[in-house]
This record gives structure tokens, C-alpha cells and sequence, in this order.
């Protein structure tokens, strides 16, 4: 009896064992996968304008290449959508390319060896530095590499409700938002005004990604284009951080920022004067009567001059594609004038490429409003990169919600602190 | 006198009649197996699907605890140290997880004994009821049956600042408000688990109460015992293996606690104050990357529950054996 | 007190009364959330006062469901729901009662062990298990984008093996003693002893692991990417998670899903409240 355990036990052992060998172990048939061609899968976003920009994207390019069909499904863009995808990497199911990968998510897709390095295509480094310009580098790995195609952003502006200002006596046309002062100055108006509950009420969930929607806009801008990381090294809480996070903290502190979640969108809603969004947004308030101006700065730097968060969304081709030559081709059709121009029409999203209002003049012809979008796109930060970017955020978030937010604490030593964890984790990579 | 005819009847009497009879048929099978051998033959597939689709996961998890571990795409050359207890220590020393814990206990202190007590209190009274009897019992259940996702909504309307629990409480409503205050949001989420569970337990409690022996009411009533007096001398110990149960499911539904601080307070808001130990698990294990960390924290809540269930089992429970 | 001569167990007039009022109240504050989310599915604008609370004429449209309807194949996810919680509940049943019976009334070698095993699986948060289970059924059992792969998990529900063992525990032993005596098999006691005594137990089974498939979103939203293939809850969980927002009625788009959601198991619960739930089982018992 005794024994016979122990064996049952031993062979378990050993069925494990090899079960967890199999998970890290290796079949080198990626070899050729990438000069295949053939019928390939991809995912895209769930918004209703982006389905419809893949869809035609796909009848476009399968009417043309019978042989290299595209089989296209949609992925949530949500909150789960990243642990969808990194799931099906670890199970070898993970499409062909993802249309909607996180530059967040990249550095650890990389690190699981879920990613296929674009630069290993010939053509792969020049196309993409010749299609984005400058803004390419920041989607460059670490270690040199393109682990992700850069695809379209959504530089975060400050959307305002020109009634409300209206109400509020304020000019709708050329509201005083520049500088923090100002900012502030005319939140206290609309607030004594009482058109709305609060000035501007940015998500207060503590979720990593939060961050892009108002700390990190403001501190790009404020300091001229930096991002949470530079060169390895913890910027954030140096003194325009902390300007920065002070000037949240008083409309907190006022009440001219809302403290708590509010359901559906607070802008749309009628709950805030303002809201600190990008473009995509704008299909949302559809006929409401907005305006749009830069995030602020404390000295009011000129509008072509303010950095922001892009918000980007790129396109990631995956090591489990069989067919990779085909997926690069389609990648690059997908991102060709033509589509990006497509993409543009349809989604208002803004497609990383050099010279958008330029490249499309009779597009923001047509829609004066969305110039400025395009002109912001040409100065954006990103997030930081490597395979820490989530943990990195999660700790800014989490610094920002207690000392800004709650308004709890010492604020510069909170953010002190911060910066020391992440610097720790920056130099892990 | 009430309590201990139902000892008699769930008690101890067994193991004269079949397990003699038994032995005389198969006694080879039974030296193996034991008395009933076909309890093994019965417990089969349900074990082997443990086998399939729960021991490797399992094993696999405490496996990553203990090393320095990521997913990877099949093919990927990767290392992945072994570094002993490092994820334990780091996990038990890190304050965040500390206080996730501490969180759960906040909420078992409030959530368990207000689930027991109502109910038991209310399965009572549901049994008995004549009128309205369909629509009393759905209505206790239709939070029960209801995604999380569903009701999370219209919770988080009616506890905001100016919802509609502030508006009738008026000047007595908290301030900060409700999900957002850290002394109230756990408290908050205790609140909707039991509102959003009860039914489960209300539902174990009335299947139980159909075993309870008529009789022994009727021998309550004739020493003279009121409603109240019965309930608590019949009807609380004659469905005490439901109340073992009960306890120790509402235990473990707090100890896996994961949509509420996830989605009702906005990630463990205000400030980590309901946070959880599955939240952060999560968090670190599937936002950041770091599942070898999550699993321990896996691992350690694992073992905390078991140790309480058993608590429960042995203190609540009585003898089973 | 008063009354000498009532009948067992029966309450006082104003002892019942005072229940027949907890009760009502009770169920008003339980059903207050739902009965919200309903109004607020069908109002044109969200109406967030005390006003809101009634529906007022000039407020309502159908549209939030028209719109869920426009963006989401309803009968398929439905088809599919079905499927995957039938066989959830068909294989929690029938393993389900064949264990628990086996771990409340049978003595065998391992029944200790075995039971500890069940309460550690519950005790085990999904989260911890959920990825290496999906590289497992998706690579190791290419299960992955099939109806047999989003089952597998949910299979046999644990804590229903554990209900219908507190169930059979609760069963007098004499009844088990009595059948034997007469010579029955162990397989014709469970069959035509305790079976049909726990049929109160059917009822909570059947629901619990019908809940539990009906609601899961995340499970079957990782292992099908085919969405001809996803439950309404991972479609309607999509809708109200990110598709809502994008709609010019935030709130009520996302209540509408609620509804949708939460209307089929309500239904369906009321139908089984009906054929399960009889005060006759506890007569059956004193047999």
C-alpha cells in the first residue's frame, strides 16, 4: 500500500514535470514562418468605428490576394483585452496581429517572446521611421527593435462645454485655460456659476492606466515633453511633477474635481464643464457644443509648443502567426496613406504618421475640429517602456490617488518615494 | 429535549446493519476500499476530473511560487530562476497584501455572521409563509441569480455622494461619501455581498428545513414553547450541518472577494482600502506580470481559508464520523 | 402563548403579521435595485432624481434595447448560454449526487481525503488557476474555440458535490438501514431512497450551477475568440463594459443590458420555483 503510493505519487510527480517542460519548452518550426505566406487571423478593437474601418480594411485586401485571406474578429478594447492576449501567447493561439496593442502591454508581450521583431524584415525599420518620423523612437524596445508598429493616437486634450462657459460668463471661444491660474481661476467661476457639479472630473479609478488621463498629460506638457521615465531615471517627481501635482490637488481640494466615480461620461452627462480626453472621444459628444484647447501648463505655453499623452493604440504581429511574411504585407497595407486616411475618416483617430494635416488637407478641411487634433500629434509622450511599463504606472497611480486625489499625506515625499521604487524597477528593465 | 432527538437521528447509528452485510459479500474489494466500495466507484469521474482540469493548475501555481516566473509564448527561450520562498517573503512583508488581508477580515467580521443570521431568519419565515409565497422567495433570490456586472451599476448610483441612500439619509450621510470614505468602503462591500448572496444561503437553509421532523415541532409546542422558543430548539440545531455549510461558503466567497473591489470601488479604492488578496493576485499576477508573486499570495490565502474552514467545521460543526 | 390549542409551529396573529411586514419590506429592498435598473433601461435621458424612480411617459423608449439588439447576435448568444450551462448543469447533477452520496453516506477508503480535496478546490480563487488552466485546455487539449473546451472547467461544480453531501447527511440514517434490511443494493438505496429524498436539493443544485455558467464572462471570453461561439453574458458583459459608453445613452444602454442579462435566469427561476419547491418532501422523510 505504502509503495504503491509513493509510485502513484513519483509518476504524478513526473507527468507534471513534463507537462511544465512543455510549457517553456521549444518547437523550432517558427523558422520559416517568417518568409510564409497564407491565410492568416486577426483581431480588432470592439468600437463600433473601428470594426468598421477593419472590416473594410479586410474586404479590401482579400479582394485582391485570393490566396492570402485575412479572417478578421473582434477583440474587446477594454480592460481585459490584455490578458486575452496574453493568454493566447502562452498557448501558442495568439492571432496573427492585433490591431489595438497597448504600448503598455508591449514590453512584457516582448518579454514572453510573444512579439515578433519588426525590424527583422528588411524593410521593417526604414518603413516604420519613415512613416511615423521622429515618434517612432519612443516605440523602439529598449534594446533596440520594433516590437510594435506604431498605429494611431489619441493626444488627450481638454474638451470644454462652450454653453456651460456661456452660462458661466466666460468667453466659449477663447476661454482662459493656458496657465494653471487660469485654469483654475475659471473653474472657481463655473463652479459659483453652478452650471455643473464640478469644473472637470477626471476617472478617479485607481487602475494603471488612469494615469494617462491626467497626471501624465499635464506633467508632458509641463515639462516639455518628458514622460514618467527618462533614460532610465525617475522624472516625475521632480519639480514640475510636483507643480503639477499640486495643481490637480486644488481642484481636488476645492471640490472643482470630483472625488468619486461617476458612471457614464461625466462630460456628456452634463456633470463637468470640462473633460480631459482625445479625439476619439469626439464622436461621443456627437451635437453637443464643445471646444477644445491643450492641457494647461503653469506658464501657458503656446499651444504649438504643449507636449501630451498620446494614447496610442499600435499593431502587433505575433511569433504564433504560421504565415508572417503575408501578416507583414498586410500590416503594411493596413497602415499604407490609403488606409490610414480611411482609418482617419472613420474613427477620427489620429494615425501616427508624419505630417497629418498635410497628408490629409481636405480631411481637416472638413472638420476644422479635429486640426488641432492633428497638429497635437505631432507632440506626445509615451509611456515608459520595457517589460515593467504596468508596475511602473500602477505605483504612479497609486501615489497620485492617495496624495492628490484623497489629498492625503505629504505630497512631495509621497512622490519621493514613488520615484525611488521606480527607479529600481527602471533599472530591472 | 428537542436537540437531542435530532442528535439521535443524524447521529451515529450506522455502522451495525450494512457495512456487516457488506463484508460478508466482497470482502477482498473491502479490505481495499473499505467498507462501501462503491463509494470509490462513485467518487471516480468526479476525481478524475479533478485530475484534469484542477491538479495541474494547481500544482503548476504553487510551482511558480517559488520561482522567479512569466507566461511564454511556446517556443521562447526564457529563464526562469528558482529562488525558494523569496515570493512568500516579498509577498508577506509587501504592506499592500498585508492590508488586503486585513481587508478580507473586515469583511468576514461583517459579511458571515449578517449572512448566517438572516438567513436562517429569513428562510424561516419563508418556509412558513402562505401568501405571496413565489414572489416573497424570487424576490430574495434575484440578486443571487443576477451577474455582478449587472447589479454593480445600480449600486454604485445608489451610493454615490448625491445618490439616492445620501438623499434619504440627508444630513446623516457620510462624508466622504460611502465607496469613497475608507473607514465605510469594505463595510459597503460586505453590504452588497450579503445583500447580493443571500439568497444562495436562504435557498440552502429552506432545502434543509424540509428535513427537520414535523414531530419535533409539534412535541416543542406541546411543552409549551412559543414560535420563538422553537426556532431556537429545533429549528437552529436541526439544520446545523446547513449552518456548517453556510459558514463556511459565505467564508470562502469573502476569502476569493475579486468584481466587487474590482469593479464597485474602482480598483480597491479609496486608497487600498478594499483591496483584496485576489485583486492584487490580479493585479500583479496578470497586469504586471509577475505570476510567481501572485501565487504566492494564491497559495497563502489558500491556507489561511483551509484553517478556518476547519475551524468552522470542528466548532460549529460537531462529529460527522 | 395565548392560543393553547394552535397548531404546531404556527405563529400568533401579530407575531405573523410582524413577519408577513419584515418580509414584504425585505423583499422591496431587494427587489428596489432591479426594479431600478428596469426603469432606468427605458428612459430616453437618465433621469437621476427621486423623480426617476417613476416612470414617467414622456421619458421612455425602447431604444437602449434596440441598440444592444443592433450590435449583438441575442439568439446565438443565447443558443449558446444554453448550451453551455445545460451541460454544466446535466454534469453537476449526475456527478454531483453520485459523489455527494458517496461522501455522506457510504464508508470507503480515501472518503476523508477525498472530501478535504473538495473543499480545497473551492477554497482555490480562480484567478490562480486561470491561465495555466487556459494554456493547459487550450494548447495541451486543443480545446481551444469549442463549446467542449468552455465547459470542461465548469463541469462538475464543487460546491454542489458539497451541498448534496450536507443533504445526505441530513437524511436519518434509519432510512438507509431500513432499505438495506430489506435487501436492497447500495446502488438501489441511492436510487430509490435517497434521490428522491433530496429533491429539495435539486432545486438549489440546479440553480447554483446554472448561475454559475450563465454569469461566468471571463472563462469563456478567454478560451472562445469566435464570436459565433460566446454566451450572452461575454457578449452583454463586452456591451456593458466598453460598447455602452460609445452610445448616446451611456447608463441606460448599460442597464438594458443588465436586463437582458438578468431577465432569462429570473424567468426561468420562477418556472422552477414551481415544479421543485414542495413542503410535501418533509412527510416524505418521516416514511
Amino acid at each position: 500500500m505504502q509503495r504503491r503510493t509513493r509510485i502513484a505519487a513519483t509518476a504524478s510527480a513526473a507527468a507534471v514535470l513534463l507537462a511544465l517542460t512543455a510549457c517553456g519548452g521549444g518547437d523550432a518550426a517558427n523558422e520559416d514562418a517568417s518568409t510564409a505566406r497564407g491565410d492568416i487571423t486577426i483581431w480588432y478593437s470592439n468600437n463600433e468605428f473601428e470594426i468598421e474601418w477593419a472590416k473594410a480594411m479586410v474586404e479590401a485586401w482579400n479582394a485582391e490576394n485570393a490566396d492570402e485571406q485575412i479572417k478578421g474578429q473582434e477583440i474587446p478594447a477594454g480592460k481585459t483585452s490584455e490578458e486575452v492576449i496574453g493568454a493566447a501567447i502562452t498557448a501558442g493561439t495568439a492571432p496573427c496581429l492585433v490591431f489595438n496593442t497597448a504600448p503598455s502591454a508591449v514590453g512584457q508581450f516582448q518579454k514572453q517572446g510573444g512579439l515578433v521583431d519588426l525590424a527583422s524584415f528588411e524593410d521593417g525599420t526604414s518603413y516604420i521611421e519613415e512613416r511615423s518620423g521622429d515618434s517612432a523612437e519612443q516605440y523602439q524596445a529598449p534594446e533596440g527593435g520594433y516590437f510594435q508598429m506604431p498605429w494611431k493616437a489619441n493626444p488627450v486634450m481638454i474638451f470644454y462645454n462652450k454653453d456651460m462657459f456661456a452660462q458661466a460668463g466666460l468667453d466659449p471661444e477663447n476661454p482662459a485655460l493656458s496657465t494653471f491660474d487660469d485654469f483654475l481661476a475659471t473653474s472657481r467661476t463655473l463652479s459659483a456659476a453652478g452650471v455643473a457639479p464640478f469644473a472637470i472630473n477626471p476617472s478617479t479609478d485607481s487602475q494603471f492606466f488612469q494615469v494617462g488621463f491626467d497626471f501624465l498629460p499635464t506633467f508632458a506638457a509641463e515639462s516639455g515633453g518628458m514622460g514618467l521615465v527618462e533614460d532610465g531615471k525617475a522624472v516625475f517627481a521632480d519639480e514640475e511633477g510636483i507643480t503639477v501635482a499640486n495643481f490637480w490637488k486644488t481642484l481636488y481640494d476645492e471640490g472643482l474635481a470630483g472625488r468619486e466615480a461617476v458612471q457614464g461620461d461625466a462630460f456628456a452627462d452634463g456633470v463637468a464643464a470640462m473633460s480631459i480626453v482625445g479625439p476619439w472621444a469626439v464622436s461621443v459628444y456627437g451635437d453637443m457644443n464643445w471646444g477644445s484647447v491643450p492641457v494647461p501648463t503653469s506658464s501657458g505655453i503656446a499651444p504649438e509648443e504643449t507636449y501630451t499623452f498620446s494614447d496610442a493604440k499600435n499593431v502587433g504581429l505575433y511569433t504564433a502567426c504560421k504565415n508572417q511574411a503575408t501578416a507583414w504585407d498586410v500590416l503594411k497595407f493596413a497602415t499604407s496613406e490609403e488606409q490610414d486616411g480611411q482609418l482617419l475618416e472613420l474613427t477620427g483617430q489620429m494615425p501616427l504618421r508624419t505630417n497629418l494635416p498635410d497628408t490629409y488637407p481636405d480631411y481637416f478641411e472638413a472638420n476644422p475640429a479635429y486640426t488641432q487634433f492633428g497638429d497635437q500629434a505631432s507632440r506626445m509622450v509615451e509611456v515608459p517602456p520595457g517589460s515593467n511599463t504596468v508596475e511602473i504606472m500602477q505605483i504612479v497611480r497609486d501615489t497620485y490617488s492617495k496624495a492628490v486625489i484623497s489629498g492625503e499625506g505629504d505630497l512631495e515625499e509621497q512622490f519621493k518615494a514613488a520615484a525611488e521604487k521606480v527607479d529600481a524597477l527602471a533599472e530591472e528593465g | 429535549m428537542s436537540s437531542e432527538t435530532v442528535g439521535r437521528s443524524t447521529g451515529v447509528v450506522t455502522p451495525g446493519g450494512a457495512a456487516g452485510q457488506g463484508s460478508r459479500k466482497r470482502p477482498v474489494l473491502q479490505r481495499i476500499f473499505g467498507k462501501n466500495p462503491l463509494g470509490v466507484l462513485l467518487s471516480t469521474p468526479y476525481l478524475i476530473f479533478l485530475a484534469v482540469v484542477f491538479a495541474y493548475p494547481l500544482i503548476f501555481a504553487v510551482y511558480m511560487s517559488l520561482h522567479d516566473y512569466f507566461f511564454s509564448a511556446p517556443g521562447a527561450v526564457v529563464e526562469r530562476p528558482f529562488v525558494g520562498l523569496d515570493n512568500y517573503v516579498a509577498a508577506l512583508t509587501d504592506p499592500a497584501v498585508l492590508r488586503s488581508f486585513l481587508n478580507v477580515g473586515v469583511f468576514l467580521i461583517i459579511n458571515v455572521p449578517l449572512t448566517v443570521v438572516l438567513s436562517i431568519v429569513l428562510a424561516t419565515a419563508l418556509d412558513r409563509v402562505i401568501h405571496f409565497r413565489t414572489f416573497l422567495r424570487v424576490s430574495f433570490y434575484v440578486p443571487y441569480v443576477t451577474a455582478s456586472v449587472a447589479v454593480v451599476a445600480v449600486w454604485l448610483f445608489m451610493f454615490s455622494g448625491s445618490g439616492l441612500v445620501n438623499t434619504v439619509l440627508g444630513p446623516l450621510a457620510p462624508d466622504p461619501s460611502w465607496l469613497i470614505n475608507p473607514l465605510l468602503a469594505m463595510p459597503t462591500i460586505a453590504l452588497f455581498v450579503t445583500w447580493k448572496q443571500l439568497g444562495f444561503f436562504i435557498l440552502l437553509y429552506l432545502a434543509a428545513l424540509q428535513n427537520v421532523p414535523k414531530e419535533l415541532y409539534e412535541s416543542a409546542s406541546a411543552d409549551g414553547a412559543g414560535a420563538i422558543r422553537s426556532f431556537f430548539s429545533v429549528t437552529v440545531p436541526g439544520v446545523r450541518p446547513a449552518t456548517v455549510l453556510v459558514l463556511i461558503l459565505a467564508t470562502i466567497t469573502g476569502a476569493n472577494l475579486f468584481t466587487e473591489p474590482y469593479l464597485l470601488t474602482g480598483g480597491g479604492g479609496p486608497n487600498g482600502a478594499s483591496t483584496s488578496p485576489v485583486f492584487i493576485m490580479y493585479q500583479q499576477g496578470i497586469e504586471q506580470g509577475k505570476p510567481g508573486f501572485a501565487a504566492a499570495i494564491g497559495v497563502v490565502l489558500v491556507i489561511v481559508v483551509l484553517i478556518i474552514a476547519l475551524l468552522q467545521n470542528r466548532f460549529a460543526g460537531g462529529k460527522e464520523d | 402563548m395565548s392560543t393553547k390549542r394552535r397548531v404546531p409551529g404556527e405563529l400568533t396573529r401579530g407575531q405573523a403579521a410582524l413577519r408577513g411586514t419584515v418580509l414584504a419590506l425585505g423583499a422591496l429592498l431587494f427587489l428596489f435595485p432591479f426594479y431600478y435598473m428596469v426603469i432606468g433601461s427605458f428612459q430616453t435621458t437618465p433621469d437621476t432624481s427621486i423623480a426617476g424612480i417613476f416612470p414617467n411617459p414622456s421619458n421612455i423608449t425602447g431604444a437602449n434595447y434596440v441598440a444592444i439588439n443592433e450590435r449583438i447576435n441575442l439568439f446565438t448568444g443565447l443558443v449558446n448560454s444554453g448550451i453551455f450551462a445545460g451541460a454544466v448543469v446535466v454534469g453537476t447533477i449526475l456527478f454531483g449526487m453520485v459523489t455527494g452520496y458517496a461522501l455522506a453516506v457510504l464508508k470507503w477508503r480515501g472518503r476523508g481525503t477525498t472530501f478535504a480535496i473538495v473543499l480545497l478546490v473551492q477554497v482555490v480563487p480562480f484567478q490562480l488557476l486561470m491561465i495555466p488552466l487556459y494554456v493547459m485546455i487550450a494548447r495541451d487539449y486543443g480545446l481551444g474555440d469549442t463549446h467542449a473546451g468552455m465547459i470542461l472547467p465548469f463541469l462538475i461544480n464543487s460546491t454542489a458535490v458539497v451541498i448534496f453531501r450536507q443533504y445526505f447527511l441530513q437524511i436519518p440514517k434509519e432510512m438507509f438501514d431500513a432499505a438495506r434490511i430489506d435487501g436492497a443494493s447500495e446502488l438501489r438505496v441511492l436510487r430509490q431512497v435517497a434521490i428522491p429524498l433530496v429533491k429539495p436539493a435539486l432545486v438549489t443544485v440546479i440553480l447554483i450551477s446554472f448561475i454559475g455558467p450563465w454569469n461566468e464572462f471571463l472563462w469563456p471570453f478567454l478560451i472562445t475568440k469566435d464570436s459565433s461561439l460566446q454566451p450572452l453574458a461575454v457578449s452583454l458583459a463586452n456591451y456593458m463594459t466598453t460598447i455602452a459608453s460609445s452610445t448616446t445613452n451611456p447608463f441606460g444602454s448599460m442597464l438594458a443590458g443588465a436586463v437582458v442579462l438578468a431577465a432569462p435566469i429570473v424567468l426561468l427561476f420562477i418556472w422552477f420555483q414551481r415544479y421543485f419547491v414542495s413542503t410535501d418532501i418533509g412527510s416524505g422523510v418521516k416514511g
